[in-house]
């Protein structure tokens, strides 16, 4: 009897297990499925764009700011904005609003923008656009369809912190005051945008799921769902991708060559607008001669560790910036040269200044191939004398040591880091002007490089767009010349998307954008 | 017996408390805190606004102060709201995640303690026989295996190559909710994350056993004509059982704790990768809620451990 049960409930068991195999989780409906918020331009479970840093890819599908980067990056277009207008002293911008609806069914007014900008000046929202919005001296709104915005003085930056200003509705949340704001639950359970798509659902910390909005401005989206699914770990969203579950995500250069040459993937590479530098804490009288800084770089094969390291996937920076554009003709290539680093080193008189003794290089990059990086790198430096110990912590520890309040230099006499350098050049200004030096901004290596300063101030000034480029060429020029940083390069960013994709368009921008992706003609054949 | 518990339970609240304190206390010791977690260093803010989102959040007050609001609130049932996901009550994550770890878990654990046991039981009855020497071999692969490895290794096989099972994740994204859709996922990363448990009750058993088969009472019940599989079921196994208890108690206290390897390469959303994450960020009052449920967890299956014992074992008493 016994023999019997047991008999039964293994064969239960095996049916239930057997069953399994074979139940279907096929989908009756089109769906793109992806790993939109792998990688450095994600973040996962934010669904405040007043709060966000970043993940501007994801909530770009249901949500649009009034203009847009285009899908490379190159120009800012209108998006709820059909078009706009700078008046020539660059104080007033006027945007002619496009027809659009929200996902409710309400119109889209000028009423919306000027309710979105009062919420992202207001920082108890949880917004992080107070300050950089905060040069907007009026919102006027003429008639439904038209926004003026008076600014009280010129602003290089002003349209590119609009990008990542979402519109919200002024009709679904003027009755929640703006400190219980960042935490509503109506962020992630029905937010209300004008994309094209709507929020249907989130499940925490697996996947936000959106439906086609069939009344969307630009035509009903080809694909009835897009899946946003969220991994831990970027193996794990690899793994999905090949196994067919999903059709993008975001790879690590390291991962790239697997996808080399498979018919069943597309490769899309873009920059990263990440200006990785070996930065001088100018606090310390190590680094104040500018022998020593060029030494430094005359000392590290950068050509070699791109080319081994990277894959080729990275382009030398001699100064902040590697697009042509804002890059001079005959600036000093810092060629590798151990011979001419040790002849500047000896000028210097590197044995009385410092020696051998280890220097500590700080870094939050926890990557293999930061590591190999950094081991190539304090290879290189010993073989002209300079011993550097590098220092791996996480990103909050990081930001705690070079931002301690009283400072303590000798906690990082050396930093390699990274800084956004674009689409907007001017996001380099926060890192080296002497006007940034912390609480005002991000320049923690205390930069004081008078001619520097200058140029950058000279090139956010700049109110004609053409002359524009010539200024931050300047910057370039005196970046190269004074080195503030050891520039070393700007590295490719990479996402694999499935062949079965078509009219996918996806770019590896800081921050996941926005730019125009047009995801309402993204199609998948099954 | 009740006061036995009960006393168990009021020195474990103190516990919890003195838990919460070191927890609050190591947190502050710790380089960083959430601001400094929340953005990212490519994308610098300035300092200002930095500063300003650090006092929206209150934590610029004293130190003894947030300890005494979190723990005030905490009393309350209020475990505040995270401070990176600033619209998820902590407890709303902390409950959403407590049913899926203890699914995984307890899965993973009930095949291990089956396959574990069994394994056991026959490595000790056919001790230096082949059968012995194989099932040792492989709980000796199973216990020196890295979890994450095994598991690199399972989702690669299963998921990517014979594609016979999910990738990761609880369900299917976007389909309705079926218990088959569940199993299917719950299979690869249970299966995956008993094998190291299920080798270390294997070797347990299987000495415990040893032990046991040589004992008198054994010895008495072959020569009274009971049938070998009765000796072995009801006379030796159950004597044999304790230590291996002792270790499934300990397995399971920390089993809340999730299994970090496993949920990271499966997406599985449990408590563990809740809290490596939590600590990544500094995301205090998920750190001290998640410390806090773990810590109780722990506490209250220490005394069903200690209870099982009496059912075990009559001869152990309650003083």
């Amino acid at each position: 009897m016994k023999f019997d049960k047991t008999v039964k409930a293994f064969a239960i068991v095996a049916a239930l297990l057997g069953a399994t195999t074979l139940a279907s989780s096929a989908q009756d409906v089109s769906a793109i499925s992806g790993g939109f918020d792998v990688g450095p331009g994600g973040f996962q479970g934010n669904f405040n764009p007043l709060a966000a840093t970043s993940g501007f890819t994801w909530l770009s599908n249901y949500l649009e700011p009034l203009v847009i980067y285009d899908a490379k990056l190159e120009s800012i277009v209108g998006a709820l904005a059909s078009s706009y207008t700078v008046s020539p002293d660059q104080l007033t911008y006027t945007f002619n609003l496009a027809d659009a609806a929200w996902h409710d069914g309400e119109a889209f007014t000028s009423a919306d923008v000027k309710f979105t900008l009062g919420l992202a000046q207001n920082d108890k929202t949880g917004s992080v656009f107070a300050a950089r919005l905060g040069s907007i001296a009026a919102i006027d709104t003429p008639d439904d369809k038209t926004v003026v915005i008076t600014l009280s003085a010129p602003s290089a930056g002003f349209l590119d912190a609009l990008t990542k200003v979402m519109q919200l509705p002024e009709h679904a949340l003027t009755s929640v005051p703006a400190e219980e704001l960042a935490k509503s639950a109506w962020w992630s359970t029905t937010p209300i945008g004008t994309g094209p798509f709507k929020f249907v659902k989130y499940e925490t910390d697996q996947y936000v799921e959106l439906a086609a909005n069939p009344d969307y401005r630009l035509g009903k989206p080809a694909v009835d769902q897009l899946i946003n699914r969220y991994f831990e770990n970027p193996a794990a969203a690899i793994s999905a991708l090949r196994a067919g579950e999903i059709q993008f995500t975001y790879v690590d250069s390291n991962d790239v060559a697997t996808f080399a040459g498979d018919a069943a993937f597309q490769v899309i590479e873009g920059q990263s607008y990440v200006t990785n530098y070996i930065g001088f804490n100018n606090e310390l009288d190590l680094w104040k001669d500018v022998r020593v800084r060029q030494a430094i770089m005359h000392a590290i094969n950068r050509d070699a560790i791109i080319e081994s390291l990277y894959g080729g996937a990275a382009r030398p920076a001699n100064c902040g910036y590697v697009s042509e554009q804002l890059v001079p003709e005959g600036i000093n290539p810092y060629g590798y040269d151990p011979e001419k680093a040790r002849q500047l080193l000896a000028e210097a008189g590197w044995d009385q200044i410092n020696g051998d003794k280890p220097i500590t290089i700080l870094t939050y990059y926890g990557t293999p191939l930061a590591a190999n990086v950094l081991a190539a790198i304090q290879a290189m430096l010993a073989e002209v004398g300079v011993n550097i110990v590098p220092r791996v912590v996480d990103t909050p520890a990081y930001n705690a040591i070079v931002y301690a309040d009283p400072l303590k230099p000798e906690e990082f006499p050396l930093v390699y880091a990274g800084l956004q350098n674009g689409p907007e050049p001017s996001n380099i200004n926060i890192g080296l002007n002497e006007a940034q030096i912390p609480p005002a901004g991000s320049n923690f290596l205390h930069v004081r490089t008078p001619e520097l300063t200058a140029a950058l101030d000279a090139a956010m000034a700049e109110l004609d767009p053409a002359a524009r480029n010539g200024k931050y060429a300047e910057v370039c020029r005196v970046m190269n010349e004074t080195l503030p940083w050891g520039t070393m390069w700007v590295a490719s960013r990479y996402g694999v998307a499935s062949s079965s994709l078509t009219d996918f368009v996806w770019t590896p921008a800081p921050a996941g954008g926005p730019f125009a992706a047009h995801p309402e003609a993204w199609k998948i054949s099954k | 017996m009740f006061r036995y518990v009960s006393r168990r339970l009021l020195i474990g609240l103190g516990m919890l408390v003195a838990l919460t304190v070191l927890t609050f206390i190591l947190l502050q010791l710790t380089p960083g805190d959430p601001i400094d977690a929340y953005v990212d260093p490519n994308v610098s803010m300035s300092q200002a606004e930095l500063d300003a989102l650090r006092a929206r959040l209150g934590l610029d007050r004293a130190l003894p102060m947030q300890y005494l609001a979190w723990l005030g609130q905490a009393i309350q049932g209020n475990l505040g709201y995270s401070l990176q996901r600033q619209s998820e009550p902590v407890l709303g994550l902390i409950v959403a995640r407590l049913g899926p770890t203890l699914l995984l878990m307890g899965t993973g654990l009930a095949v291990a303690i089956v396959v574990g046991i069994s394994a056991g039981i026959i490595s000790a009855v056919r001790s230096n026989t082949a059968a012995d020497y194989s099932l040792s071999v492989v709980a000796l692969l199973g216990i020196s295996s890295p979890a994450f490895l095994t598991a690199l290794l399972g989702l690669y096989v299963f998921s990517v190559r014979l594609k016979w099972l999910p990738s990761g994740g609880m369900l299917t994204p976007a389909a309705s909710f079926s218990v088959a859709d569940l199993v299917q996922h719950l299979i690869l990363p249970a299966v995956l994350l008993s094998i190291g448990h299920a080798a270390m009750i294997m070797r347990y058993m299987r000495s415990s056993l040893l032990e046991v088969l040589n004992q008198d009472y054994v010895r008495t019940a072959r020569a009274k004509g009971v049938r070998e599989f009765w000796v072995i079921t009801k006379h030796a196994v159950r004597n044999a059982l304790l230590p291996v208890v002792t270790l499934i108690g300990s397995t399971i206290g920390l089993a809340i704790g999730g299994a970090i390897f496993i949920e990271s390469v499966f997406n599985w959303p449990g408590m563990g990768l809740l809290l490596v994450n939590a600590v990544e960020v500094r995301d205090y009052p998920v750190i001290m809620a998640a410390t806090l449920v773990v810590g109780a967890f722990v506490i209250v299956v220490n005394i069903l451990t200690d209870l099982t014992y009496l059912v075990i074992d009559p001869r152990i008493k309650v003083s």
